[in-house]
């Protein structure tokens, strides 16, 4: 083929990040005299609006037929290059973006003159390859307006009713039979002081009167599959074993009493149960607590109902669960008194006139902070706990009166407005320990009374001992494990969350094309910052469905028939299933191409190549780098 | 005019927001008042906690929303009016004159070669100067001259450089009126001035030695510019003299947490930003001792503590006590503390010191917008924990700093979020 001899050559300064080691002016000099290159040009910041209109300028007047800029990590930028040369009439996919910053610069900023050899051989490589570059064409993909929403706490309720309203069909997905998620549990929630089942039945009642929003509760999802636009989700929808309207009255007949886990077992419910502040208003029946004696009027014969969903996007909002104290933790399973905050939570809101546990009226209490936050096992802080064991600890003393708090923390981390709650605190005579995690607080018993024993850092290590009847772990999160996950193949950040692309630029996208994620499944938050993470998960998928199609790049296999000779290698190494022989040669199902070379790495005959990476391309590009 | 959407503010939210909206179809205007976007964010050297160079990650979403076909700028603006009939928004919005033609100008800054006068850059905080007519900074968008007439002395050097006869002294400010269905307020936060703590021994003037005031005590947004790649002396010097800082302290919650100053909130990001900035100076000087004064370290974000620790095991030390006056000795600063973990009354010099300020408020369109603020100037959204971004006012929603004080990634979400509910409001109420 016909090389291209206009190509711009743009290399960046990146304000001093490459330039400081990198002699930007040697590199352009290198290859400015090139036969394929038509200008070569250096600028402080290649991405900005002026280094952009600088390509432009040169497309438009020069007739650039190909670009190569050399600077940050094409995850960066290549999209910004490639639209710039958009822009300006080139087609973007001659846009070669080499990074000269992490693979030079910053590796090599103890040999600069070295570092200075390195960028010129990448430069002198891209060039090469743009010279044979092709005309590609990006592939567009219809989008329809529907999306798959996994978990239907506050996240997913908040993603799912912002998609609905914006006129996007919504599947949610709710494994336990009842909406809400963990927020229903909360007493008087910072920072609005709205009670946790007043914001779930706002937000529930939205959910209910939104005729593009599908709720399953009960709901286990079995398979799940596909790819941006394309998804596939079968959900097993186990049965309530209910009929008809059942009044109160007939629960009220059932025999049995189990330990209520919404109470975390500080309550009791019956085998048939139902949620009133949530949907579905419809009773469940709890099979392992049934004892079929029929006083509900049940159904037994109900079998499990499995439904397939599709959707464009899936959107993960699958939440998270309290850490679980190890047995000895500060005393935790080992006296009877030391309790986690959760449940704390759920005592005083079902508490009247006075705070009693295990039967013994509680007047002093101690809080333990950071407890599996901040340690080796989970290196990381879990952000709420601060705020909502003070919160706690206000309404407790708001509701009972007389009690006396203490706290024995690491840091407060009251961050933003919420310092005021700590304030409050200070002002409502609750006393304030710190710990050395090195030195932990050590939890005992002394006849009736629980003792907490601290070294206190305000005190300059003095040992204190605090006498208390209960002491309350401040319990960090940890991710809801789902088997969705792996389905999906949704990495994982270290902390064990699911992991963003990027924190600031793409937040709540994964690397996975059309998985999104939304609250406490990408790492602990309150609900404000649920919410709004859920709200910007609709959002980046409104910019697909409201739009109504994607633009995928167009780097996928292509097949050269005549040099395939049907061995079918390529069949087998293919990951996602695209290839298959037919009539003796190798055929390509485009959709299902993920573009990832496999097949062409197989191929004995050199019969596949990679768009965008095309074998004579990458063989000069080679030699390029290779050549001096 | 008509548009779909107006957004208020173009800082790392405004623009977001706009860029969303834009890629789901919709019109936007987004209004800046000063001659560039980008807010505070281009202004940073890296960002916590993934040390991403903030002009590397600002830069182009600057530049995507100027060529985003369905995002329109306007900068050197200011909202004046805000009136709400039926399901529309009627604004007034003022121009202010560049003094430059904005079509003419082609960002040469052969005017500002020529021009005579020297007054501090604001977008280095006066670490070094710029001239009467200016571009606001290399990455500025649009990368426009400004006239700032109050300084010019009408000397005619910069008309007459111009290549393209841009410079024109008789603009005038003009009004524009426009139409839209909903607007987002990204209008950020205020710096907390450090001359406001008068123990801290701040002064605003970095040129000028003075008996109690030290140049040497600088501020957390100026020790961002010594620390960006794109730095003012392309080395980290102090201010005072020039030298070379080899102990440095960060003094946490300069203006926050701190009644006396009437804003007890916590300002959410300077710990972190302190703990990056100690990092970044360790690697820029190696042999340099930094030192982080603090009341209780705030790492609660994703990755935050792991940054923190990070930093602590790399040699940084952290004392904690609110410090109580820094004094000056031979130029260099004096930090006076108690150690509230040994009871120690330290007093420790330093060769510079960094105070720690605060986010503050920015309420000034308050009462245009009809919105409401707390008593300490943030607007409150009234139903915060189902909805984080809606206002009492159908159509009206707000996004990042301009609620409270918050980091990047919290502002980019709620950035979306607020692009996520303007676009159900305007498929509800019809576009
Ligand atoms: C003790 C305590 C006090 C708190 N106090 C406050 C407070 O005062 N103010 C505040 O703002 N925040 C508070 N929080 C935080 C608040 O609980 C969380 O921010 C909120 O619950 C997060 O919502 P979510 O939707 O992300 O997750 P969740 O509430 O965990 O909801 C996730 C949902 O997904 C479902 N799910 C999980 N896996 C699957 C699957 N595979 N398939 C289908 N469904 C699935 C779950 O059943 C659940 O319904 C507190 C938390 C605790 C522990
Ligand atoms: C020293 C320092 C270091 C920091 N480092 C980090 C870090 O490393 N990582 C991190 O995550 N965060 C960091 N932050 C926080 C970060 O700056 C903010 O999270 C972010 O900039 C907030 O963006 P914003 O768009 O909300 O506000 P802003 O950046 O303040 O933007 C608001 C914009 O609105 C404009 N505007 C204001 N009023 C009007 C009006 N009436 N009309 C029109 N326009 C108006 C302003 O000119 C401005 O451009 C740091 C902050 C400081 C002070
Ligand atoms: S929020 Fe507070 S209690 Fe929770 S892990 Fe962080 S520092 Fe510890
Ligand atoms: S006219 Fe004003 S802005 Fe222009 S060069 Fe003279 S002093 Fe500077
Ligand atoms: S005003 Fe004129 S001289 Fe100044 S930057 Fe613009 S075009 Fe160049
Ligand atoms: S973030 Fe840290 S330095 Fe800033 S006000 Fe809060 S506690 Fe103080």
């Amino acid at each position: 083929m016909k090389e291209r001899n206009k190509i711009g050559v743009y290399v960046c300064h990146c304000g001093g990040n490459i330039s400081d080691y990198v002699d930007v002016k040697k590199v352009v000099e290198a290859v400015k005299d090139l036969p394929n290159v038509a200008v070569a040009r250096d600028f402080v910041f290649m991405c900005s609006e002026a280094g952009q209109n600088l390509i432009k300028e040169d497309i438009k007047n020069l007739g650039l037929d190909g670009v190569v800029v050399a600077s940050c990590s094409p995850h960066l930028h290549e999209k910004t290059f490639r639209n710039a040369a958009k822009e300006a009439g080139l087609n973007p996919y001659l846009v070669e973006h080499v990074c000269i910053r992490e693979h030079s610069s910053w590796v090599h900023s103890d040999n600069p003159e070295a570092a200075t050899q390195k960028a010129i051989w990448i430069v002198k490589a891209a060039i090469a390859k743009v010279s044979l570059a092709r005309d590609l064409e990006s592939i567009r993909l219809d989008m329809k307006p529907e999306a798959i929403v996994v978990g239907g706490g506050v996240a997913g309720m908040r993603c799912a009713i912002d998609l609905g309203r914006a006129g996007i069909t919504v599947h949610l997905i709710e494994k336990s039979p009842f909406l809400g998620g963990r927020a229903a549990q909360i007493g008087k929630m910072y920072p609005s002081g709205i009670s946790g089942i007043e914001l779930v039945k706002k937000l529930v009642e939205e959910v209910k009167n939104n005729p593009n929003i599908k709720v399953y509760t009960n709901a286990e999802i079995v398979s799940a599959e596909g790819a941006l636009g394309e998804f596939k989700v079968k959900v097993k929808i186990n049965p309530r074993y209910v009929k008809g309207n059942v009044s109160d009255d007939t629960i009220s007949q059932c025999p049995v009493e189990v330990p209520d886990e919404f109470n975390y077992g500080l309550t009791k419910r019956k085998a048939i149960y139902k949620r009133d502040f949530t949907y579905p208003d419809t009773p469940v029946i709890d099979m392992n607590a049934c004892t079929k004696c029929g006083k509900c009027n049940p159904d037994f014969n109900q079998k499990p109902k499995t439904v397939e969903v599709t959707g464009s996007i899936v959107i993960l909002a699958t939440g998270f669960k309290p850490y679980e104290p190890k047995e000895g933790e500060f005393g935790y399973k080992v006296y009877d008194n030391v309790i986690t905050l959760p449940v704390f939570d759920r005592l005083i809101s079902i508490s009247n006139g006075k705070l009693e546990y295990n039967g013994k009226e509680i007047r002093d209490i101690a809080f333990i902070y950071c407890v599996g936050s901040r340690n080796e096992e989970h290196e990381y802080c879990s952000r709420y706990c601060c705020v909502a064991t003070i919160n706690a600890a206000l309404q407790a003393l708001e509701k009972f009166g007389d009690l006396r708090v203490y706290h024995v923390y690491r840091d407060i981390r009251t961050y933003g407005k919420y310092e005021l709650y700590y304030e409050q605190a200070g002002r409502d005579g609750m006393l304030f320990f710190k710990y050395d995690p090195e030195n932990p607080p050590v939890v005992e018993r002394s006849g009736n009374k629980l003792i907490v024993k601290v070294k206190d850092l305000l005190t300059y290590g003095e040992e204190i001992e605090i006498p208390v009847d209960m002491v309350v772990l401040s319990v960090g999160m940890e991710p809801e494990m789902s088997d969705v996950f792996t389905m999906l193949r949704v990495p994982f950040s270290r902390d064990g969350f699911l992991q963003e692309v990027h924190p600031k630029l793409r937040p709540v996208e994964t690397a996975i094309g059309g998985v999104l994620v939304a609250g406490t499944c990408q790492g602990p938050k309150d609900t404000v910052e649920a919410t709004a993470s859920a709200s910007a998960a609709a959002a980046k998928a409104d910019t697909y469905l409201v739009k109504g199609y994607a633009e995928l790049e167009p780097f996928i296999a292509e097949i050269n028939p005549e040099k395939c000779d049907g061995c079918g290698e390529c069949v087998e190494e293919c990951p996602a299933g695209a290839i298959s022989i037919e009539n003796g040669k190798a055929v390509l199902k485009e959709a299902l191409c993920k573009g990832c070379g496999a097949c062409g790495a197989v191929c004995p005959t050199e019969a596949i190549n990679l768009r965008g990476y095309y074998y004579d391309q990458l063989r000069k590009s080679i030699e390029a780098a290779g050549g001096d | 005019m008509k548009y779909d959407v107006l957004v208020i503010g173009g800082g790392i939210a405004g623009i977001e927001a706009s860029l969303t909206l834009g890629d789901a179809g919709f019109e936007v205007l987004l209004v800046e008042k000063d001659p560039s976007i980008g807010g505070h964010m281009i202004q940073l050297s890296k960002v916590f906690p993934t040390t991403d160079c903030a002009g590397c990650i600002t830069t182009p979403k600057m530049a995507a929303a100027a060529s985003h076909p369905k995002v329109h700028l306007m900068t050197y603006s200011e909202v004046k009016e805000v009136q709400k009939t039926g399901k529309e928004f009627r604004v007034k919005v003022l121009k202010k004159p560049r003094y430059v033609e904005e079509d003419l100008c082609i960002g040469c800054g052969r005017c500002e070669e020529v021009c005579p006068v020297l007054v501090p850059r604001e977008f280095d905080y006066g670490i070094v100067g710029r001239k009467a007519v200016y571009i606001p900074f290399e990455m500025a968008v649009p990368k426009k001259a400004v006239l700032d007439l109050e300084h010019c002395m009408m000397c005619g050097r910069c008309e007459r450089a111009c290549p393209k006869d841009a410079i024109n002294f008789l603009q005038e400010p003009e009004e524009v009126e426009i139409t839209v269905k909903a607007i987002i307020v990204a209008t950020g936060y205020n710096l907390f001035p450090p001359e406001r703590k008068k123990e801290y021994s701040y002064t605003g003037n970095l040129t000028l030695i003075h008996t109690n005031l030290n140049p040497n005590i600088i501020h957390a947004m100026q020790m961002e510019r010594l620390l960006a790649p794109s730095r003012p002396y392309h080395a980290l010097l102090r201010p005072g003299d020039g030298k070379v800082p080899e102990r440095v302290a960060w003094v946490l919650c300069t203006g926050s947490r701190d009644k006396s100053l009437g804003n007890p909130l916590c300002s959410r990001v300077c710990c972190m930003y302190s703990v990056k900035q100690a990092l970044l100076y360790t690697s820029a000087i190696p042999f340099g001792e930094a030192a982080i004064y603090y009341m209780d370290i705030r790492a609660f974000g994703k990755g935050f503590e792991e940054f923190y620790t990070m930093v602590r095991d790399l040699g940084v030390y952290f004392i904690r006590g609110k410090v109580a006056r820094i004094e000056s000795r031979n130029g260099n600063p004096v930090v006076i503390v108690e150690d509230t973990e040994t009871g120690e009354i330290r007093e420790d010099e330093y060769d510079m010191v960094v105070l720690s300020v605060g986010l503050l408020s920015n309420p000034e369109l308050s009462e245009i917008l009809g919105i409401d603020t707390n008593s300490y100037g943030f607007y409150v959204p009234p139903d915060e924990n189902a909805n984080p971004v809606a206002t009492k006012v159908d159509g009206i929603f707000v996004a990042g700093t301009a609620t409270c004080p918050k980091d990047i990634p919290d502002t980019v979400a709620e950035a979306a979020a607020a692009a996520a509910q303007c676009i159900a409001y305007l498929k509800e109420v019809g576009t």
